[in-house]
């Protein structure tokens, strides 16, 4: 799920034509069916599944099993953030085939990939749980991933012009830019998506943690697999148990690691903010004020001093490598990997469509109706979310002193997993007679409204206060001064929003269109549950379809509808022209 | 300097130079620009060179290319008299924009310098503040630029390139972001930093657009013209130092300069005003300067309001644009006949008057008339024409202007043509579909 902030920028800088992107989602696709049909020769061993302790003592250490989880995903997502955004930013024939990449990955329905994942690393790990926890985390990672990419790859295009001139003049090697130019350029922006990937990435930890393919059950330790498992037996103290526990370790993670690393990041800050207070944190003070940051300060310098010692220094000799070697180097390497990268999706695609020939032209057309079923969903559920985000972001945001007690609040809140609450309300709109194909666009907006929210209430407190004075002095007021003023405002932040929101949505269609409730099984029809019972029953052929046809609706509303929203946005209601 | 990296010099051999260098971009579209055409130019020992000229004469460009930033497209750059590879290894750039590294502390800014020079901590630390308190910003090491003034910003830039101990130090208009007193002070700095000779500063080559600046640090001074850049003249300054700007010596270099510059930039125009009634001849199909209609306005009331005529150099000054733009809107004014450039002066003509004395839709007519004296008006008008009630699209006539003129930067002169054209009603044109028309709301009596 991508940050409202950064969504369009690559895209709108990049415009890749529709062929282009088809290819590359197929050999995506080639690639996991390749995945899927290396696991089905491999014979997994028949496993007991976990059994998972529902008591509330069990909790705190599947908690920490969780957050280690989201972690190592971080981890992942960091270093492929830097490396991929590295490559990305300084070679433009590679920029031109990982940025539309990157804008699918961010936007196909990634669920759909888990069996494919589970199977390949649990054959590639028979014997031991390594092979589930690595699908897990993979999963994790692609929920996290995207927007720190984005952002990342966006700082580095930024890097004023004259401060790598300072670089080369002053003879910097690679790791020092890097470090001096690059990413200190980035952090604020990377710390900033940090925060919100490791929310996007717990979204999915029910599933991720817990989940059936066929007749075989998957489950790791954790408190999504806590959560599954007493939405599976109707444990209400259960699930309110788990609810507690994720709040809280959200809540902790919030004050001891993003909030100080956001107040330590300001020293990155390219200007002084005027008037507003910079971003605190009681945590950073105290680890600032501590013995062991000291010794850090110390040991740093005398690393320093060692490092300044001329004969550390004789590398500065060094002759440069010759640039036509590394060149020729380099072309040979990207050739190789071109060549490989090849072959394995003109194997993968043959694959897929030899899968795909299972398909029945009755599953095809059921496909289709239920794309229909899922888009009109969505298309309600934002319909909605707009409702009510739009007036809210914009009263919340006019006001300066709301804003500030509420945008920490709505913070955690949208980090909350959404589908930990399904089954709640789900309870509650069950009992108001709400029929569940309905209730499905509720669980969708769940997740995917806080990014209206989030970004309708940026633009109204970004609204100039000079425009406000204009209105007043002309006595444009109440509904007209919505109309002339605050809607076309925040229109730009809005398709922002709604595009972000569009992508979350119909990825949860998967999860929020079959739901298991009291032993009870609900189910919407929609494309969403058409790929969760392909995968429930291990038909793969189906799921790959369906995932298929959902990546290409998404990626074909992207084109036809959201660029164009967005680029009308931008020329006519931006107001920094 | 450390001699590990110095090259064996060879003692007559400039420190850098450039010979029959050429620079040309491509833009999105694939068109060509020459940004510089054969540029022949050297900086020796224990000089300062000042290059004066308007943006986009390719100035930057050169002092990059002269140190190695950039690479030429053609022709060759040298330094003591050997190819250049890679990063000249005696210069260091102090930029416009400063170009500190924000995260980074002064002291940290500034030891940036060093970088790549191994020394002991010791030494290196003494430098530091050695640098720090030549250009006066002790106590103050530990700020972070964004905290500092520009001055004080600048300051940082300067000891940052003299902490390496440079022969040559590259300055690319390195007060033009600061306030006139602040740029003033610091520009005596330089100037008493190379001087007094003990930050072992040989030579100094500063790019500039201000002709006081140029005459004041520079022992010579290149005179560069824009379209296609390149040196137009060589000035020797041969004012004793210290210099000072009441002299009535340096007055008249200033003068001297001036009409150098003035010489390059307004060759006389062929008076277009001969036919001022009706529509005339068309002239040849020539570039547009990038000068809205609105400044070319204000130009001739001005102009009317000083009795008719000022120096070119006089209304630079009032008009605190850059300098080349200045002559730009002069340059305007003069091709659509309202001005007259003898020599130094810009002096109305009748149909300036005119103009001047015009109700608005009067002053309207009147520019469209002077517009289709233009032969690039013409020859857009018979284009646009072909299909009168069709408007083309934005990218169809860029095409077309870059068949009639090429090598010009094609956005700037369709975004210019367009302004004139819409202020004299004669186009239409809808920015947000990018679609150039005839104008239709009017009757077509001229």
């Amino acid at each position: 799920m991508g940050l409202p902030e950064r969504g369009g920028e690559a895209s709108d800088r990049q415009r890749p034509s529709l062929l282009v992107d088809l290819t590359l989602t197929a050999c995506l696709f080639a690639l996991v069916a390749g995945m899927i049909a290396l696991a089905q020769r491999w014979e997994a061993p028949i496993r007991e599944a976990v059994a998972i302790d529902l008591s509330p003592r069990a909790l705190p250490g599947y908690t920490l099993l969780s957050l280690s989880r989201g972690f190592a995903a971080y981890i992942l997502s960091l270093a492929f953030t830097l490396v991929y955004g590295t490559i990305a930013a300084h070679s433009r024939r590679a920029e031109k085939i990982m940025i539309p990449l990157l804008d699918i990955g961010q936007g196909i329905p990634v669920l759909g990939f888990l069996p494919g994942l589970v199977l390949g690393m649990v054959a590639l790990f028979p014997r031991t749980n390594v092979g589930l926890e690595l699908a897990c985390i993979l999963m994790i990672f692609t929920g996290q991933v995207w927007n720190m990419v984005f952002s990342f790859y966006g700082s580095l295009r930024a890097v004023p012009e004259e401060l790598k001139e300072v670089a080369r003049i002053h003879r910097f090697g690679w790791w020092k830019t890097f470090k001096t130019v690059e990413v200190s350029g980035a952090v604020i922006g990377l710390v900033w998506n940090s925060m919100m990937s490791m929310a996007g990435g717990w979204f999915f930890l029910t599933v991720n943690e817990a989940f059936t393919l066929g007749d075989r059950d998957f489950r790791l330790p954790g408190v999504g697999s806590y959560m599954a498992v007493a939405i599976e037996k109707g444990d209400t103290s259960a699930m309110v148990w788990a609810i507690v526990a994720m709040t809280l370790m959200i809540l902790a993670v919030d004050q001891l690691l993003w909030k100080p690393l956001v107040a330590w990041s300001q020293r990155f800050r390219l200007e002084e903010i005027g008037g507003s207070e910079p971003p605190r944190s009681w945590v950073l003070d105290l680890v600032r004020r501590s013995w062991f940051a000291r010794r850090m300060r110390q040991a740093r310098r005398e690393v320093e001093e060692a490092a300044a010692r001329p004969a550390a220094k004789l590398r500065a000799a060094r002759p440069p490598v010759s640039a036509t070697g590394g060149h020729a180097l380099r072309v040979a390497l990207l050739g190789a990997l071109g060549l490989a990268a090849g072959t394995g999706a003109v194997l993968g695609a043959s694959k897929l469509v030899f899968m795909l020939a299972a398909v029945t032209a009755g599953e095809w057309r059921l496909l289709a109706a239920s794309l229909g079923a899922t888009f009109l969903r969505t298309a309600g559920a934002l319909m909605l979310g707009a409702l009510w985000c739009v007036p809210a972001g914009i009263l919340i945001g006019r006001s300066p002193k709301w804003s500030r007690r509420l945008q920490p609040v709505v913070q955690i809140v949208a980090s909350f997993p959404a589908p930990m609450l399904f089954p709640i309300v789900t309870g509650v709109l069950l009992a108001l007679k709400v029929p569940f194909s309905v209730i499905a666009a509720v669980l969708m907006l769940l997740g995917a409204q806080w990014y209206v929210l989030f970004n309708v209430l940026a633009g109204a407190s970004a609204i100039p206060h000079d425009l406000e004075e204009a209105s007043e002095t002309y006595e444009v007021r109440g509904f007209a001064r919505w109309r002339k003023l605050y809607l076309p405002s925040v229109f730009p932040y809005l398709v922002t929003g709604l595009i972000t929101a569009a992508g979350g949505a119909w990825n949860a269609s998967i999860v929020a269109e079959t739901l298991t409730y009291k032993g009870q099984r609900l189910e919407a029809f929609g494309l969403g549950s058409m790929i969760t019972r392909a995968t429930q029953q291990a038909n793969f052929p189906l799921l790959a379809a369906g995932v298929l046809t959902m990546s290409a609706a998404l990626i074909l509303l992207n084109r036809t509808v959201w660029r164009p929203l967005y680029r009308l946005a931008e020329s006519r209601y931006a107001l920094n022209r | 300097m450390s001699a590990a990296l110095e090259p064996t010099p060879r003692p007559d051999a400039p420190i850098a130079s450039a010979n029959g260098v050429g620079k040309i971009y491509r833009d999105e579209a694939g068109r060509e620009r020459v940004i510089l055409r054969d540029v022949t130019f050297a900086v020796r020992k224990g000089e300062t060179v000042a290059v004066l000229g308007p943006s986009g004469c390719g100035k930057s460009t050169l002092l990059r290319i002269l140190i190695g930033l950039i690479p030429p497209t053609s022709g060759s750059v040298e330094q003591h008299g050997k190819p250049l590879t890679g990063i000249h290894p005696g210069a260091a750039v102090v930029f416009q924009n400063f170009a500190l590294f924000p995260w980074l502390s002064v002291e940290e800014n500034v030891r940036v310098g060093l970088n790549g020079r191994p020394m002991p901590l010791a030494e290196a630390e003494e430098k530091i503040a050695a640098a720090i308190e030549r250009v006066g910003l002790t106590g103050v090491e530990r700020a972070f630029p964004k905290e500092l003034s520009g001055g004080m910003k600048q300051r940082v830039g300067i000891a940052r390139a003299l902490v390496g101990g440079p022969e040559l130090l590259c300055m690319d208009e390195p007060f033009s972001a600061l306030d006139v007193l602040t740029a003033e002070a610091l520009r005596a700095e330089v100037y008493r930093l190379w001087s007094d000779g003990a930050s072992g500063l040989s030579s100094i080559l500063i790019i500039t657009h201000l002709i006081e600046e140029a005459v004041y640090l520079g022992d010579r001074v290149v005179v560069m013209g824009a379209n296609p850049g390149g040196i137009r003249q060589e000035i020797v300054n041969t004012l004793p130092h210290p210099r000072s700007y009441r002299h009535p010596e340096f007055l008249k270099m200033v003068e001297k300069i001036h009409d150098i510059v003035a010489g390059v930039h307004l060759p006389d125009e062929q008076a277009a005003s001969t036919s001022f009634v009706g529509r005339g001849p068309c002239g040849p199909v020539r570039p547009v300067p990038a000068a809205p209609s609105s400044e070319i306005l204000g130009l001739l009331e001005v102009l009317s309001d000083h009795g008719g005529e000022r120096d070119l150099f006089e209304l630079d000054s009032e008009t605190a644009y850059e300098f080349g733009h200045t002559i730009a809107v002069v340059k305007a004014a003069e091709m659509l006949g309202f001005v007259d450039t003898p020599g130094d002066l810009v002096r109305i003509t009748d149909l300036g008057r005119e103009m001047v004395a015009a109700t608005v839709p009067e002053r309207k007519v009147l520019f469209r008339r002077r517009l289709l004296t233009l032969g690039i008006f013409a020859e857009l008008v018979k284009f646009l024409a072909t299909e009168p009630d069709a408007p083309r699209r934005g990218e169809e006539v860029r095409a077309f202007l870059s068949e009639k003129l090429p090598g010009q930067a094609i956005m700037d002169l369709f975004r210019t043509l367009v302004g004139w054209g819409r202020y004299g009603q004669l186009f239409d044109y809808d920015a947000r579909a990018d679609e150039l028309g005839l104008f239709a709301g009017r009757e077509t009596e001229d």
